[in-house]
């Protein structure tokens, strides 16, 4: 779900660098807010090199495998902190792993960044206070499987419409269907996963799941 | 070489390749990431493994675009036609890609990661970015360790890992989840360490890098390549 260099002419790039920016400006904003800022970083940045490597866990599919995402899972969690913390993910991959894009950095912040964020609402005003494993399961559930719906609707419209060739609208419409559909098994996997995860963090240590 | 420097020469170089359209100069901008692929010695097998996990989108687009985009048709094998508007996406996206890919490597590649974060703090990020991505960075390795330790514990313990069904997943969740909670942990841990260094403290630290007058010269020639490619590209395309 990360759109390579090369695909995506330069406004399109531009134009998702100058959305990045203004979202992480708005959460920095909230952030320094707060009465100590410094002392939630080391925690959101924790916890982001440990999504990190969670999304490196493989889930067989046979015959092959996917990875997690865990968008939802770090909305959720991670809350205003969720925007840098998948920006900087974001820019390891590509720069570790290739994976992804410098010049598309911005355009797959808002694939990934702003699902996180519909995530995080749709868990915190979803449970609005109540604390049982089912409400916690159901809301977690949505909120990791939603995201990952939304950050495919909006990578297959980036890349149909703005790949650089006349598709038409035929080959549009069908393009999308088929990249919808195609990722359908993956949102599933990924909501059982995120409130099987929110579960047993409830279980084993709720102040996790009251998020940084 | 200032990785400050580096960076700004090169993010002009990448958006100046993904600039550009016109197939005469799509030959200038790949024989250009040769040479710089050249100069920096980097081993070619090196290249070819990073461009595996990217290309697969690349490639998906690079074999199906000359066949459903465009007009004419250069090659008609009766249920399906080559076009040349497709052919000459799919050459686009492919060359732009590969010469930004490589041309990130060889910046990126040639210096530790965190030094790049630091330049970029250096540059102007928000002290919040800046300490979250030297955080990221710096415990990373620490917890793949952890991941790499608790898979194998779990095989020890006799999971079947290529299980189907929600045995599996839980398995999963309960592994990300154990991550999570060690992670959390451990930040409690960093950040008392962290308070007792003076984290948190309003002293700036010192500029700790210097720019020479040859990485005043690599920026320039940067901004000349990337600028040349960009006229050129607004020149044709008049």
């Amino acid at each position: 779900m990360h759109i390579p260099d090369g695909i995506l002419p330069v406004p399109v790039t531009l134009g998702g660098y100058a959305v990045c920016a203004a979202a992480v400006f708005f959460c920095l904003h909230r952030i320094n807010k707060r009465p100590d800022p410094a002392a939630d970083i080391p925690k959101a940045a924790l916890l982001t090199a440990a999504f990190f490597v969670a999304s490196l866990i493989h889930i067989p599919i046979p015959p092959a495998s996917v990875h997690l995402v865990l968008s939802g899972l770090l909305g959720v969690l991670l809350g205003f902190f969720a925007i840098p913390a998948i920006l900087i993910g974001l820019f390891f991959q590509a720069a570790m792993f290739g994976h992804g894009g410098l010049t598309t950095l911005g355009i797959n912040w808002v694939i990934i960044g702003f699902p996180a964020m519909a995530a995080h609402y749709i868990f915190r005003f979803g449970l609005r206070g109540r604390q049982g494993p089912k409400q916690t399961a159901t809301f977690a559930f949505l909120a990791g499987s939603l995201a990952i719906m939304l950050s495919v609707l909006f990578f297959s419209l980036l890349l149909v419409t703005a790949v650089p060739a006349d598709l038409g609208a035929a080959v549009e419409k069908t393009a999308m269907l088929v990249l919808i559909v195609a990722h359908v098994p993956l949102a599933l996997i990924e909501g059982v996963i995120t409130a099987m995860t929110a579960t047993f963090l409830l279980r084993v240590s709720p102040r996790v799941l009251h998020g940084v | 070489m200032d990785p400050r420097c580096r960076l700004a020469g090169l993010f002009v170089l990448i958006f100046a390749y993904s600039f550009v359209s016109d197939f005469r100069l799509l030959g200038a901008i790949l024989a250009f990431t040769l040479m710089l692929f050249f100069m920096s010695g980097l081993p070619i097998r090196f290249i070819l493994q990073k461009l595996k996990l990217p290309s697969i989108i690349i490639l998906v687009l690079v074999l199906i675009l000359p066949f459903v985009s465009g007009q004419n048709i250069l090659l008609d094998l009766g249920f399906i036609s080559l076009k040349q508007e497709g052919l000459h996406a799919a050459g686009l996206i492919a060359a732009r890609f590969l010469c930004i890919i490589i041309t990130v490597m060889i910046v990126l590649h040639t210096a530790p990661l965190l030094t790049h974060v630091k330049a970029m703090r250096a540059m102007g990020l928000p002290w919040i970015m800046a300490d979250m991505a030297l955080l990221t960075g710096r415990y990373l390795e620490v917890l793949g360790s952890d991941l790499k330790r608790m898979q194998i514990a779990m095989r020890l313990r006799g999971l079947n890992a290529s299980r189907p069904g929600l045995y599996m997943l839980r398995t999963r969740a309960w592994l990300c989840g154990s991550l999570l909670v060690r992670g959390l942990e451990r930040a409690d841990w960093v950040y008392r360490a962290m308070r007792l260094r003076g984290y948190g403290q309003s002293m700036a630290a010192p500029c700790e890098y210097r720019v020479t007058a040859l990485d005043m010269a690599v920026l320039a020639a940067s901004v000349l390549t990337a600028g040349t490619f960009t006229g050129l590209e607004i020149w044709f395309g008049l």
